[in-house]
């Protein structure tokens, strides 16, 4: 027998309560590790926003992670809301750069900035898409498990990148596995010239104010989400969960492309082996943090951002190893988890 | 009457919600008392704080007029109430024998279930319960698992045994056979507490009924004052509604206009993993005005034909025909714009988003037709078309904008014939397949789906209705199928509408031609 009852629903209410104990919790934890490290916590903390926000320097900085880690997190929370893991964002990004690095390579020099730029990031949106069509095909044709795919091709990118960042495209003067710099008509124009912010955050935010359009006000969307949802459900309602499969891994792979594209056309002006410093996991915490919405995602992108600039100071102000900042990322993540499985365990008791 | 279970003012609330408010409830040695009431009445919620699953926030439990404290099911054991809940719980690859034992191997690392043979033995001749010990309970039909279930009980000891809607998955043939053997157990000093919705169960079987309604007792009557319409009035608290029921009867056998037929299903067959045969050579058809029951014994194949309706899963042959066209290889939104619709059987598994709002719920599968604009999805319109739902079902939601997950079973379910319904007005529905659509949902949901199934007949379309609820096909359908092992066993005009025929063919008979 089924109790006709109403479970205590997920008001917004209980939902930001929800999230204020966690970040409280997060905040105790972390404070405790900074102390028990014979750290300052007042200290760290003045000394993280002061580095990440309180410079223009600094500031720059902040807005240049923003970039990859909101476009990274926006392809994992799209797929997400398709009902799929997608651990590959490092693979894609690549997959992205190599893409806009060959075609920069390959026509900058004959092109005019206001074609080779948009073209640059389109090529980075196209590759990442291609690579993440390709879990989005075996998932959708064979039910292959896209978490696997999407692993593997994360080592075929970065491997692929390593041989034409040291073969043919290498840039011998380095000696290492970075290639030649891009065309100056590949070359994303600076948002804060003096301190070295490009304008990459502003095509980031553009975009996923884009992918939150397309999953609220789409049909598209509404079909991703439902197969996201409740895929039998979806499909006795008539949603092809084939095409939707392959578009929205495509999709997400694409955004992760794109960020790849921006971090060779604004940051570096060339491809080098370590493009991504394992955005692709720090996508995944934020998405998580953001809880698979745009707007928390947002949220949370800015705030790792601004953890992850910061954390390098700590180092020089409070004497914490360099990795303290990753260690305060995952409790977080951990804290976030944790209450808010309390609260849905409660919610059903 | 020796009183075996006194319990009194007991209460338990599940957060905001009062699932039992100051009940008192008695059983007496050698009864079989009837517990009725609606869903969400309280019925189960009492009997598992009886049966220790539950601990009552306030009352007090006698046993043998002495207070029992009990806090978990095996300290309600040891007074001997033990509850057969309403869906097996037995382990399919094990015997019979391992299924009684299991729990009570006694001490030791070996399993020697062999010991313990005699004494099951015993127990299962003591109360005329005869099942084979060694075959694997997955061979044996839903009836003999619950069977099992009861000699496993009674194994252990139990002499208050609890039953949950016991006769929910059973054929006619097996649940008087269940009924026997209750009342064997009830003459050698048994107390059998037999929770139900099921009017006539109670008066066929029970010495004494409780009468639950909203959390609260309304009254226990004796055999001889039980009665049909007064027990419909007390579960459900007013009068009105046996009318309706009544009402609903004159107008499912309303006359047939001259039939045009919506769907014909040829030889239909469906493959399960590596070949195993679903579906084979089913061949029906649905005319228009028409409601067709498909009665069978779950498992039969039914979840598949109403799939493979649906377009869910292919057909490996045969031919599917709406209105004449074949749609055998017609994707699902295609069916569904020639006007096939679909009420699925599971309401959670197969219908509900529970992630996406009421209003984003309710308009899946019309969304290709409900807009203006060929790729927006209008969130105004969806709104609009949502409120308009909930308005005309009486759907109990928050608002629109809430998430779906926090509507009740019944709310669910009219969120899904309200789909379906939605969806038959922006296409112009022709046929609508609805399986089990008014399980578990109350009197008044119940009526309330039943009527919109036979408009929608009236109307001039043709509904397939898949129900385990031959009393529900009875009293709806112009005509019944019976499935047997994938396949239709039989075409039954209203004139053979006899539940034990129907049983006999759920079961496998084959059907002997109409004593014309």
């Amino acid at each position: 027998m089924s109790r006709e009852t109403t479970p205590a629903g997920a008001s917004f209410a209980t939902e930001a309560l929800t999230y204020v104990v966690a970040v409280a919790l997060a905040a105790a934890v972390s404070a405790l590790f900074i102390v028990a490290m014979r750290g300052d916590v007042v200290l760290a903390l003045r000394s993280i926003l002061s580095s990440s926000l309180g410079s223009v320097a600094g500031f720059a900085q902040t807005l240049n992670k923003i970039s990859p880690l909101l476009l990274g997190s926006m392809a994992v929370m799209l797929a997400r809301q398709g009902g799929f893991f997608n651990i590959g964002v490092d693979g894609q990004m690549y997959a992205g750069a190599i893409v806009t690095t060959g075609i920069a390579f390959a026509v900058g020099n004959a092109l005019p900035l206001v074609v080779m730029l948009p073209l640059a990031l389109v090529a980075g949106f196209a590759g990442g898409a291609a690579f993440g069509a390709v879990p989005g095909a075996l998932r959708a044709r064979w039910g292959v498990n896209e978490i696997f795919v999407t692993v593997m091709l994360n080592f075929v990118a970065y491997y692929f990148t390593e041989w034409v960042a040291t073969g043919p495209w290498n840039d011998p003067i380095t000696g290492e596995a970075i290639t030649r710099v891009l065309p100056a008509s590949a070359t994303l124009p600076m948002l804060l010239p003096a301190a070295g912010a490009h304008a990459g955050i502003l095509i980031a935010v553009v975009v996923s104010a884009a992918v939150a359009v397309l999953l609220g006000r789409t049909l598209l969307g509404y079909e991703i989400r439902t197969a996201g949802d409740n895929p039998r459900a979806a499909t006795l309602g008539g949603v092809r969960l084939g095409p939707v499969t392959l578009v929205t891994l495509a999709l997400s792979g694409a955004l992760a492309g794109l960020a790849g594209a921006i971090e060779v056309v604004g940051y570096h002006n060339r491809l080098i082996l370590g493009l991504t410093p394992g955005y692709g996991a720090m996508a995944i915490l934020i998405a998580v943090l953001g809880r698979m919405r745009p707007l928390g995602v947002g949220v949370a992108s800015v705030l790792v951002a601004i953890l992850m600039v910061g954390a390098d100071s700590l180092q020089r102000s409070v004497k914490l190893p360099a990795s303290a900042g990753a260690v305060f990322q995952a409790i977080v993540v951990l804290c976030v988890l944790l209450v808010e499985t309390r609260s849905a365990r409660r919610a059903r008791a | 009457m020796a009183e075996r279970v006194h319990m009194s003012g007991i209460g338990k609330r599940f957060g905001e919600t009062v699932a039992l408010a100051g009940v008192d409830f008695t059983a007496a040695r050698g009864e079989i008392h009837g517990l009725l009431g609606e869903n969400g009445a309280g019925k189960t919620t009492l009997m598992n704080v009886l049966s220790g699953l539950y601990r009552a926030d306030e009352g007090r439990i006698a046993i043998d007029g002495a207070t029992a404290a009990i806090a978990k099911p095996s300290d309600a054991l040891r007074y001997g109430i033990g509850m057969v809940h309403q869906h097996v719980e037995l382990i399919p690859n094990f015997s019979t024998l391992e299924n009684v034992l299991l729990g009570r191997e006694g001490g030791g690392l070996w399993l020697r279930p062999e010991r313990h043979r005699k004494d099951v033995e015993a127990v299962a001749a003591r109360f005329g319960l005869a099942i084979d010990l060694d075959v694997e309970v997955r061979q044996l039909a839903v009836g003999v698992q619950q069977k099992v279930e009861i000699l496993k009980a009674l194994y252990r000891g139990v002499d208050i045994l609890i039953l949950d809607e016991p006769t929910t998955m059973l054929t006619p043939q097996e649940v008087d056979t269940l009924f026997g053997t209750l009342r064997a157990m009830a003459d050698q000093g048994l107390t059998v507490v037999f929770i139900t919705h099921k009017i006539r169960e109670i008066l066929a079987n029970c010495d004494r009924v409780t009468v639950m309604r909203g959390g609260r007792r309304v009254t226990t009557l004796e055999r001889a004052r039980m009665d049909e319409g007064h027990l419909v009035e007390l579960m459900i608290g007013e009068r009105l509604q046996t009318a309706s029921v009544s009402e609903t009867r004159e107008t499912s056998v309303g006359p047939v206009a001259a039939a045009q037929t919506v769907l014909e299903v040829i030889d239909l067959a469906v493959e399960g993993e590596r070949g195993r045969p679903i579906l084979t050579a089913c061949s029906f058809r649905v005319d228009a005005g028409e409601v067709v029951g498909v009665a069978g014994v779950a498992g039969n194949g039914q979840r598949e034909l109403a799939d493979t309706l649906a377009g869910a899963i292919r057909a490996a042959a045969g031919h599917i025909l709406l209105e004449g066209r074949d749609v055998t290889s017609a994707s699902v939104r295609a069916r569904i714009a020639a006007g096939l619709l679909v009420i699925a059987e599971d309401r959670i598994t197969d219908g509900l988003l529970p992630g996406l709002s009421v209003a984003e719920n309710l308009v899946l599968g019309l969304h290709p037709f409900a807009f203006s604009r060929r790729f927006t999805f209008d969130r105004g319109r969806a709104r609009e078309l949502a409120r308009a739902a909930i308005a005309e079902y009486a759907i109990r939601a928050r608002s629109e904008d809430a998430p779906a997950v926090e509507l009740s079973g019944g709310n669910i379910q009219k969120v899904l014939v309200a789909r379906a319904i939605a969806q038959a007005r922006a296409v112009g529905g022709r046929l609508l397949v609805a399986t089990n659509p008014t399980r578990g949902l109350d009197v008044r949901a119940t009526e309330f789906v039943r009527h919109r199934c036979l408009a929608f007949a009236a109307t001039g379309g043709g509904v397939l209705l898949i129900s385990e609820d031959l009393d529900e096909l009875r009293q709806l359908c112009h005509r019944i199928v019976v499935m047997f092992r994938g396949t239709i066993v039989a075409d039954l005009p209203r004139e053979r509408f006899d539940p034990y025929a129907i049983g006999r063919l759920m079961a496998g008979a084959t059907a002997k031609p109409a004593p014309s």
